[in-house]
């Protein structure tokens, strides 16, 4: 067996998934850009059960959008992120679950995110502590130089709830 | 001195509040900073505006077949919302007649019949009571119970062109009365771009909640001012990645001149009810009957003419009073929760009729300007936030809406029209809040 046709382990999906998170935190977007396959699609949906010509996503990036989106918090202050926000990604309960018709490994995990603005906490908005909680699912491919993303799909537990701010990097 | 002791206390200082809160004397309309934070202000808004006008409580494609419902609200009122077996739409308190208890705890679906959780009072999906549990027990009612009919009925209820508005006032003037010239012509227009003249809501909405008052977002659909300001990196965004990234070409201009320059185009009018309507003749009308959706647009030429057309297609933008909002392809709703808290609903919808492929790149565009993770109405939200923050700096308390006062006219409807970026649709709404505040 080829070493790009090896079986993705769990071992290397969690090295990758903490990478990410870090890259998140971290706001090193151009990286994270990298982790994904051209083709790759970031998305946190509203309703998954309908495709996304039916209904609206929360996020529906494909690359030239999650370009978009890293141009757009590093080169554009704007209100919803100025004071910009911290976060802290935790990933946990990672399971490989199996490889899809394309080839791609299928990966779960649970993922919790917490967040704040910067700036004067006393004021509305400002300084208070929000937390996203999801289960993520992957799909990951080799590629040259490591794993690469192929889907990153946030189910969010309050997806079609009323949601804040979130402008910061998910 | 007189000034000094309204700005101090409003109330001690007038009679009638609502007065004393927009000082219109002299070219002046200024609007105190305790008309948006004053929880006493806020429940009398319940009263003597969320019980008394019309309210939007949905269109009828979210109602397709008997059985179907939702639930929403009329000010702080939860209602559901259903098409009953006879057809028609119900609107209805969420509250068991018997002890109280919501009845329905779902947001939306089909059903035979509502169950209070309690004890099992059951209701029709169009409210009516079909059953007592134990009611002829030993310990149950006697032959002389004043039985309820059913859930407690909103008095009005009545649809303009299938969006359905409901009034817990029974003499509230007719809907269409109530919308007037401008706010229909805005409906008219918005259905006018579909084949059909119908439209269908699409999918699951986005929904917010922000830390300020319900009328900043109703003045700020139709504010025309802010855009160029607020959403200045949506605008830089525009000019980098223009439709490459999904806009589909609902955001006209390309450069921030040139977006400036048509956003300044056509009017505002306020309505005689206190709705905004902001419109205006598209730019780039020739390019509609070249691109890929050509046999589509040039059907709607061959019904409308060119004239009608360029302004069905600059897609105008609504705040009919007090809380129901159209800009491009969406309805959205704001509900008051609170003097400083407050949740926006954000539904798109397709055009009936319309290429399958357009709509979905109408929804692209939707998710990318509107949605809490998107480039524009998020913004906004942080803005109202901004604003509740910035009142609290209470020791001046003056909002100044001056904008535009010398260029407005008023028209033969009664409705008054101004220039896109003026004011005139503010000082419509408060005009408007003022009079029903005062009992009028």
């Amino acid at each position: 067996m080829s070493d790009m046709n090896r079986t993705i382990t769990r071992a290397e999906a969690e090295e990758l998934l903490y990478r990410e998170a870090r890259l998140l935190d971290a706001m090193q977007l151009r990286e994270w850009l990298a982790l994904y396959t051209p083709e790759g699609l970031y998305w946190i949906p509203i309703d998954d059960t309908q495709p996304s010509g039916r209904t609206a996503s929360l996020i529906y990036d494909d690359a030239a959008r999650r370009e978009e989106r890293v141009y757009h918090l590093e080169h554009l202050p704007f209100p919803a992120q100025n004071p910009r926000s911290r976060t802290v990604h935790l990933v946990s309960n990672v399971e490989v679950l199996g490889v899809d018709e394309q080839g791609a490994t299928r990966v779960h995990s649970s993922q919790v995110i917490y967040e704040t603005r910067t700036g004067d906490y006393t004021q509305i908005g400002l300084g208070e502590i929000s937390v996203a909680v999801a289960r993520v699912e992957y799909l990951l491919v080799r590629a040259e130089g490591g794993l690469r993303i192929r889907l990153k799909k946030i189910l969010l537990i309050n997806r079609e709830m009323p949601q804040g701010n979130l402008t910061f990097m998910l | 001195m007189t000034q000094e002791i309204q700005r101090v206390s409003p109330f001690f200082a007038d009679p009638a509040p609502a007065h004393s809160l927009i000082d219109d004397t002299d070219g002046r309309f200024r609007v105190h900073a305790r008309a948006y934070t004053d929880q006493a202000i806020f429940d009398l808004e319940q009263k003597q505006v969320f019980s008394r006008v019309w309210v939007y409580v949905g269109h009828e494609s979210e109602f397709g077949k008997p059985g179907d419902f939702k639930t929403t609200h009329i000010g702080l009122q939860p209602v559901i919302v259903s098409r009953g077996e006879d057809k028609q739409i119900h609107v209805m308190l969420n509250r068991c007649m018997h002890r109280g208890a919501a009845v329905c705890r779902e947001l939306h679906g089909n059903t035979q019949s509502f169950i209070c959780p309690y004890h099992a009072w059951k209701y029709s999906v169009d409210g009516r009571l079909l059953a007592i549990s134990g009611e002829k027990d030993p310990s149950g009612y006697s032959a002389k119970f004043d039985k309820p009919e059913g859930l407690r009925k909103v008095p009005r209820v009545d649809h303009y062109r299938g969006f359905y508005f409901a009034s817990l006032n029974p003499d509230v003037v007719p809907l269409v009365d109530y919308l007037g010239p401008a706010a229909r012509q805005l409906i008219d227009r918005k259905l006018a771009q579909a084949p059909e003249g119908r439209i269908t809501v699409q999918g699951r909405p986005f929904v917010g909640v922000y830390q300020g008052n319900w009328k900043f977002q109703s003045e700020n659909i139709i504010d025309g001012y802010h855009f160029m300001y607020t959403h200045r990196s949506f605008v830089q965004l525009q000019a980098k990645y223009g439709d490459t990234t999904g806009d589909f070409g609902v955001h006209k201009g390309g450069s921030a001149a040139e977006m400036s320059k048509y956003r300044n185009q056509g009017n505002v009018t306020g309505g005689v009810h206190g709705h905004g309507i902001n419109q205006k003749p598209v730019v780039g009308y020739d390019d509609f009957f070249t691109g890929a959706y050509k046999d589509h647009f040039s059907a709607l030429r061959d019904r409308y003419g060119d004239e009608e057309l360029r302004w069905v297609l600059g897609m105008g933008a609504g705040c009919l009073f007090p809380t129901f909002g159209m800009i491009h392809n969406q309805i959205r709703i704001w509900r008051p929760i609170g003097p400083a808290m407050t949740e926006v609903t954000i539904y798109p919808y397709s055009l009936d009729g319309a290429p399958a492929d357009f709509n979905e790149g109408m929804l692209r565009s939707h998710e990318r300007f509107y949605g809490p993770a998107g480039y524009g109405a998020v913004d906004d939200v942080e803005v109202f936030a901004i604003n509740q923050q910035g009142l609290s700096a209470s020791d001046d308390a003056w909002l100044i809406m001056e904008r535009g006062m010398e260029a407005e006219k008023r028209l033969d409807s009664g409705e008054v029209e101004g220039l896109p970026s003026s004011e005139t649709v503010h000082r419509a709404f408060w005009r408007q809040w003022r009079r029903l505040m005062d009992g009028r």
